[in-house]
């Protein structure tokens, strides 16, 4: 019998190596070569979430070092909780959820729907079509406050052009009732081509022949697209969603370049709101339980989310 | 039901032709069984019927009249695909319930339900109903997506290997319960199959396709007993017809380049002597591998014959079919 592939692999192990692996057992090696990435992961991720528990339950201020730091229990989830400022820029935050979502996935999915049919130079308009997400988040807010310019943006011009109304006479970024809808159109404009992807990839997935059978067993276009396209798309639909979800939660670079927040506050995100508790007014402390919240928050939502999605993978 | 006719059909995939200038009449009531190897136009054909895709020339016709503007809803044919093509995301209730859902039928739910019900228990699948699709074996989605055809009640039944990933058993199963459904509703099927007991078994009509052209079509007897070529004799029969140089026996006509000898074409005990050089006992019959005159011969005896290795056997034809060098039929 020839050796097998272990026996072959143990005899080309140099002697010395082979010395010092032999006293390890197997339970032994495998921790060896887990405990780099488990090492990173406490390190960045598990110790600072405990530490900012840990620091959510104090007064300390990160500016003022030598303070003496006083466990306040409670008390700053309290505060939080019951701030209106704070529910507000909550609401601003759903609203910018809310909008992006519908909107992306309603035009991620149609998009798709389109370029998925044959068609010449489908590939040329996928390219085109999927540039917006590459670019850097800051570069895009930058150069829409420009499109939004009243007076020589391309954005309020289209919008003139169409609606025959003065371009200067409205404000994006300016006005109190249109800043919310000027962060969702950038938002949208960005990410859309990534639900389109993943739209993409769904319906790309669908075997033509089921389309065939469904033709056979005289299924009109419609019932073909509610019965068997939307159905075998939804998992990944629903995986777009999540992943825009948590990323527009976390919101930050886009909005403050586009708007900085303003005007006023009407604007601000919790992401933005936090970091200027954080590292404008340096409450420490208070920016913790704040944060934590926040992690319950989209933890919470995130995993009953994931529950859903799965019961749509098996269904 | 209808009588379906292909008419002058041709298909051509960039340079290659997948069907090249094929008629057929597919009599109303009838099964049809299309032989070929792989390539050869069979599926091509059923495709053609179902309006799947379109002929580059030529026209079908069903019930008389051209279907050539017409989808696959419009035709009314009822296809098992050979990849099964089941619904992934329902059930097997659900797969099968598909088409009469179809707005066109507006089947009432208790007339569906029995349906499914009689049509799962003649395929065995009753306990499976409320499985999703993708939780099945291969046997049992190809037996879904042939329930998914017999549920209705179409102008023809387009059925593309339907059998091929069944258990020995239950391909005997369903191919006697194919036939009979066929023979008590009088519904008209085109079957491909590479199987020549299916052929054999099934069909009123066995059409043989040869690189796109559909070079014999009659009875299943009709095909065996007198093929028009090697190709054709190839087709059916097992162990498949021995083909010799025409020299070997005396008495071969003119043109006749090669000989070809089915096992019973082959007399045993009379003639000249070959020399056996393996018995295969199967059962219900033996297998002699014979070597004639520098030849291999593989032939049929008796199930309890005492021949063995090396013995002399005198062997002498009988009737048999004579090739000319293209491997047409002269004699």
């Amino acid at each position: 019998m020839s050796p097998t592939q272990f026996e072959r692999a143990a005899e080309a192990t140099p002697p010395i190596l082979a010395k010092k692996i032999r006293g390890l057992s197997d339970r032994a090696i495998a921790w060896i070569f887990v405990a780099p990435t488990i090492f990173l992961l406490l390190a960045i991720n598990i110790f600072p979430l405990i530490w900012t528990i840990r620091l959510s339950f104090t007064n300390f201020r990160v500016n003022r070092p030598n303070a003496e730091v006083q466990f306040v229990g409670l008390d700053n989830y309290r505060r939080i909780l019951s701030d209106a400022d704070i529910w507000l820029t909550m609401q601003t935050t759903a609203h910018f959820l809310i909008w992006t979502i519908v909107l992306q996935v309603l035009i991620g999915f149609s998009l798709a729907y389109l370029i998925n049919k044959k068609f010449r130079g489908n590939d040329l308009w996928t390219t085109i079509i999927v540039f917006p997400m590459m670019l850097s988040p800051a570069v895009v807010g930058n150069f829409w406050t420009f499109l939004y310019q009243p007076q020589i943006g391309l954005f309020n011009y289209v919008v003139g052009f169409l609606t025959h109304t003065d371009p200067s006479s409205f404000s994006m970024i300016g006005d109190v009732n249109l800043a919310p809808w000027a962060i969702v159109i950038v938002d949208t404009w960005m990410w859309t081509p990534f639900v389109m992807l993943i739209c993409l990839a769904g319906l790309r997935s669908i075997p033509g022949s089921i389309y065939e059978a469904a033709e056979c067993d005289r299924a009109s276009k419609w019932r073909q697209f509610w019965t068997i396209t939307l159905p075998m798309v939804l998992p990944f639909l629903m995986l777009a969603v999540l992943f825009r979800g948590i990323e527009n939660f976390k919101m930050f670079d886009l909005v403050v370049q586009l708007t900085g927040g303003g005007p006023g506050s009407i604007t601000e995100l919790t992401s933005i709101n936090l970091k200027r508790e954080a590292f404008e007014k340096w409450r420490t402390g208070y920016s913790s339980a704040y944060a934590v919240i926040l992690f319950v928050t989209v933890f919470g939502l995130a995993s009953i989310y994931v529950k859903a999605l799965n019961k749509v993978k098996e269904r | 039901m209808a009588e379906v006719i292909l008419k002058n059909i041709t298909k051509k995939f960039g340079e290659a032709a997948a069907l090249d200038n094929v008629t057929m009449i597919i009599p109303n009531g009838s099964f049809v069984v299309l032989l070929g190897p792989t390539g050869a136009g069979k599926t091509t054909t059923l495709r053609m019927v179902s309006g799947l895709d379109k002929p580059d020339t030529g026209d079908v016709l069903i019930g008389g009249q051209s279907v050539a503007g017409l989808a696959p809803a419009q035709r009314n044919v009822a296809m098992v695909f050979q990849q099964y093509s089941l619904y992934p995301h329902l059930t097997v209730r659900e797969n099968l319930a598909f088409p009469l859902k179809s707005p066109l039928l507006k089947t009432p739910a208790a007339e569906i339900e029995r349906k499914i019900k009689e049509v799962s228990e003649v395929l065995q699948i009753s306990h499976k109903l409320d499985n999703k699709a993708t939780a099945l074996s291969g046997g049992e989605m190809q037996r879904v997506s042939i329930g998914r055809a017999l549920v209705r009640n179409p102008t023809i039944f387009l059925m593309d290997e339907p059998l091929s990933s069944l258990d020995a058993k239950l391909r005997a199963d369903l191919r006697i319960e194919l036939k009979r459904i066929q023979a008590k509703s009088g519904a008209t099927l085109l079957y491909v199959t590479h199987d020549q007991i299916e052929a054999m078994t099934m069909a009123t009509h066995v059409g043989v396709l040869e690189q796109g052209k559909l070079v014999q079509f009659g009875s299943p007897r009709e095909i065996y007993e007198n093929p028009v070529s090697i190709y054709s004799a190839s087709r059916l029969g097992q162990p498949r017809i021995n083909l010799l140089p025409a020299s070997v026996f005396g008495g071969a006509p003119n043109r006749a380049c090669q000989i070809g000898l089915r096992p019973e074409q082959i007399v045993q005990g009379e003639g000249e002597e070959s020399f056996v050089k393996r018995v295969e006992h199967l059962g219900d019959q033996t297998r002699l591998h014979l070597s004639f005159k520098n030849h291999n011969l593989i032939t049929v005896t008796d199930a309890h014959t005492k021949l063995t290795e090396g013995d002399i056997v005198r062997i002498r034809p009988e009737r048999p079919f004579y090739f000319d060098d293209a491997g047409m039929r002269v004699a």
